[in-house]
């Protein structure tokens, strides 16, 4: 059945002709292609990156990358392991196209690390314990921030609800992951328009307004981002539920997911150095 | 043959409320009828769309009582997923009705979940996009798309299974003219095809001509019925009675067309901004809105070019404009016409790419107009921050000071908003939070109020409060800025109207 089916990645987009929406909309449409000229909202560049769709891999490997991140926080792996893991994880999202994302993880581990590195009482500075903590935290979460940036940046939601149906995850497990990754899309808007709300009211506005005063900008920032998560999980759920998302029985995809030798590769080469780290091998 | 849709004596009450929604609601909408539910806010015609397509009582819980068939079905007892081939829904917001980032899995999204082969879904697709006239949109990302390309979508994936009946909830509440006629032509197509339509609707002028019939609701019962020819003879005067949005919008459209050649004539605004001038319409103007306004406008733009770059760069020149003290302009024109970003541009939020703003005569800094200016969203609950409306007032005041305090309580006078002083502002309408917000910036001292679609989705009685809330900022000398497709706001209450797309074409 699937067999049927010409696209091999996880998108549809590359292989759609994309046609001037003015030359196929319907009469009477013309104002269309003027609309979305203007349209200031979020622009993440999901058009241009449809293109490179094709070479991101396949959801249940991403969840496995995820998965390994984890494993390497809870088996505490020495500093060399992460380094070539967070090397092996960068990969992937540089062949998935997003180079500034890659960049600004990559730049932000290194930073980090060199922060961690630093000995406090060889500088004489014995208040640079808490950075030095701090950073080095902060660098075991990170490659789970990458990976799991990785995983949802990347992957379609009817991806996604085809990989974890063909695992055989249960239903009410599907169903809020998939509302979950629906809505990241939606914070990144809505913290745009807060921001510029918080700004006309003069509270924490101008580059370093958040840090002057980051717990009450946290609240502020919060609380309508979750008012408004509320109201869009309703919408969502209403809209999903009319569309048959939680009927029993068989749901087909018409996005073909397939695991390739590429994805092999990649589960294999994360799982080497986390190995030979819990052995003991890698110091 | 029996109807799509029979209530019979049904009642419906949410779960935690002390009313009841609906009441005793006896109604038959026999196949391939267009019939249109309208009322004011409150009165349950969204809830009686929601009981039709099984939302109510199966995902917003309640009592339920009488009975009720949708497509011969029961929709209270039944699961909810053996509507979804029968029965397409729409709903009020286009940004929070789809579930996947792209086009194509969107419209394959019902199909799916119904199990159909995978060959049937892309043959259904391209169908349907087809019908739909969204083939140029299939594979693009639904969140860059406009909000009249969102819903249609939504119309498109409704009708994805076939369906026999569509419910659509308020589908225009946040569309432009352009968008709407649009849906009108797709309703027209769906109605040739044999489908049964069932549409709640604040604004009914568009729907002339296409609805069969129309359900009058009030206060959870049903208040009258009409046919089309029988409702569509009301007198003006009588639809204003029973709260209704006006069916015909011919005067309106007039009247702004009215206030648009008096802005160029009376502003003395660039000659290229409007060439047309109605003898007479500029003493019209005169009596009307001079006498209280200063010389000095507060604001004024010169040679100004807005826009951005990146993506999908747009640059936008606008004509010099001047907004004084006590003004109620409207800001108008299709969606794309750069309103939004002109907005932002006058609030400080976005440079301008050339020209300049000047604010009481000196040339400003998009610093000092995020200072003056005060920009009441459309979704107004990005811009309340605090846990009571007393507090969300005085947030960056200093809350000791007896003047802030006796200024706070003046300004919960003005807006009406004594009696919630102390509540949280989510558990208010929507028309309070706008309020609220308006409190904030007067508390600000603001000068420059922009509302960015204040009356949407409101019926007829939330829209002229809106208005007259307008008039009474104005009279304090504020100066308005409202940014609106509504037509009947625009005529009744703006003092004059930008229409940013025809200037695009001088």
């Amino acid at each position: 059945m699937r067999s049927s089916f010409s696209t091999e990645s996880v998108t549809s987009d590359s292989r759609t002709p994309l046609q001037p929406p003015a030359a196929t909309t319907a009469p009477g449409a013309p104002a269309f292609s003027a609309d979305t000229a203007g349209l200031p909202s979020a622009r993440s560049g999901s058009s241009r990156r449809s293109g490179l769709a094709d070479r991101t891999l396949d959801p249940r490997t991403k969840l496995f990358l995820l998965l390994t991140a984890n494993l390497m926080l809870f088996f505490h792996v020495t500093l060399t392991t992460q380094i070539i893991m967070v090397v092996l994880f960068l990969v992937p999202l540089t062949a998935a196209g997003r180079w500034r994302l890659t960049a600004n993880f990559a730049v932000l581990y290194a930073v980090l690390t060199a922060l961690g590195l630093l000995d406090p009482e060889a500088l004489g500075l014995p208040w640079l314990h808490v950075v030095s903590a701090l950073a080095v935290g902060a660098t075991m979460m990170l490659p789970c921030f990458m990976t799991g940036a990785y995983a949802f940046t990347t992957t379609s939601a009817s991806a996604f609800i085809c990989a974890m149906r063909r695992m055989r995850v249960p239903e009410t497990v599907v169903i809020p992951c998939v509302v979950v990754i629906r809505f990241f899309p939606t914070i990144a808007e809505d913290y745009r328009q807060i921001r510029n709300a918080m700004a006309l009211r003069g509270i924490a506005s101008g580059g370093w307004g958040l840090v002057r005063h980051p717990a009450q900008s946290l609240e502020y920032i919060l609380i309508p981002l979750l008012m408004n998560a509320t109201t869009v999980a309703q919408d969502l759920s209403v809209a999903a539920l009319t569309k048959g998302l939680g009927r029993e029985g068989e749901h087909t995809s018409r996005t073909l997911i397939r695991l390739r030798a590429m994805d092999w590769l990649a589960m294999v080469a994360v799982v080497i150095p986390l190995i030979l780290d819990i052995a003991g091998v890698i110091r | 043959m029996t109807p799509e849709v029979y209530s019979d004596n049904m009642s419906f009450t949410y779960e935690h409320a002390d009313t009841p929604a609906l009441m005793n609601i006896m109604l038959s909408i026999p196949r391939g009828q267009c019939v249109v539910l309208c009322g004011a806010s409150g009165c349950g015609k969204t809830t009686y769309s929601r009981v039709v397509n099984g939302l109510a009582p199966q995902f917003f819980h309640g009592a339920f009582a009488g009975s009720q068939r949708t497509c011969g079905l029961n929709p209270a007892v039944i699961p909810i997923d053996r509507l979804t081939p029968l029965v397409g829904s729409v709903f009020q917001n286009p940004k929070t009705q789809y579930f996947n980032a792209n086009v194509t899995d969107e419209l394959a999204f019902p199909a799916e979940n119904i199990g159909l082969p995978a060959d049937e879904i892309d043959r259904r697709v391209n169908a349907v996009a087809e019908r739909f006239g969204v083939t140029g949109l299939l594979g693009r990302s639904i969140f860059h798309l406009s909000g009249g390309q969102k819903q249609r979508i939504a119309m498109a994936a409704a009708c994805m299974l076939d369906p026999r009946l569509v419910v659509l909830d308020e589908p225009t509440s946040n569309l432009d003219q352009a968008a709407i006629a649009d849906m009108r032509v797709l309703i027209e197509a769906m109605k040739a095809r044999g489908l049964t339509i069932v549409i709640t609707e604040h604004r009914l002028a568009w729907l002339n001509g296409v609805a069969d019939r129309y359900v009058v609701f009030d206060g959870g019962r049903i208040a009258r019925q009409y046919e089309a020819d029988e409702f569509l003879a009301l007198s003006p005067g009588c639809i204003a009675a029973m709260g209704l949005r006006a069916l015909d919008l011919g005067p309106y459209r007039r009247r702004i067309a009215e206030l648009e050649t008096r802005s160029g004539a009376q502003r003395g605004l660039s000659p290229n901004f409007d060439g047309r001038t109605t003898p007479g319409s500029s003493q019209l103007g005169d009596e009307a809105s001079s006498g209280m306004q200063s010389p000095e406008p507060l604001l004024s733009t010169r040679d100004l070019v807005i826009g951005y770059r990146g993506l999908d760069d747009f640059t936008r020149h606008i004509p010099d404009l001047e907004f004084h003290a006590g003004d109620i302009i409207g800001l108008m024109g299709h969606n794309g016409c750069g309103k939004t970003t002109l907005v932002r541009t006058l609030t400080g939020l976005a440079k301008p790419i050339s020209g300049s703003v000047t604010l009481n005569g000196r040339t400003a800094k998009p610093r000092d107009l995020t200072h003056a200016g005060f920009l009441v969203m459309q979704d107004v609950n990005y811009q309340l921050f605090s846990d009571s409306v007393r507090e969300e007032l005085m947030i960056g005041l200093d809350e000791t000071d007896p003047a802030v305090l006796a200024q706070a309580n003046r300004v919960l006078v003005d807006l009406d908003l004594a009696r919630f002083a102390d509540r949280h502002p989510m558990s208010l309408s929507g028309g309070q939070k706008q309020r609220v917000a308006i409190g904030s910036a007067l508390m600000c001292g603001k000068e420059l109020i922009i509302l960015d679609e204040p009356t949407s989705g409101l019926d007829r009685y939330h829209m002229e409060q809106v208005g007259e809330l307008l008039r009474g900022l104005a009279a304090q000398g504020k100066t308005i800025l409202v940014v609106t497709h509504d037509e009947e706001l625009a005529a009744g209450w703006c003092t004059r109207i930008v229409n940013l797309e025809r200037t695009f074409a001088a």
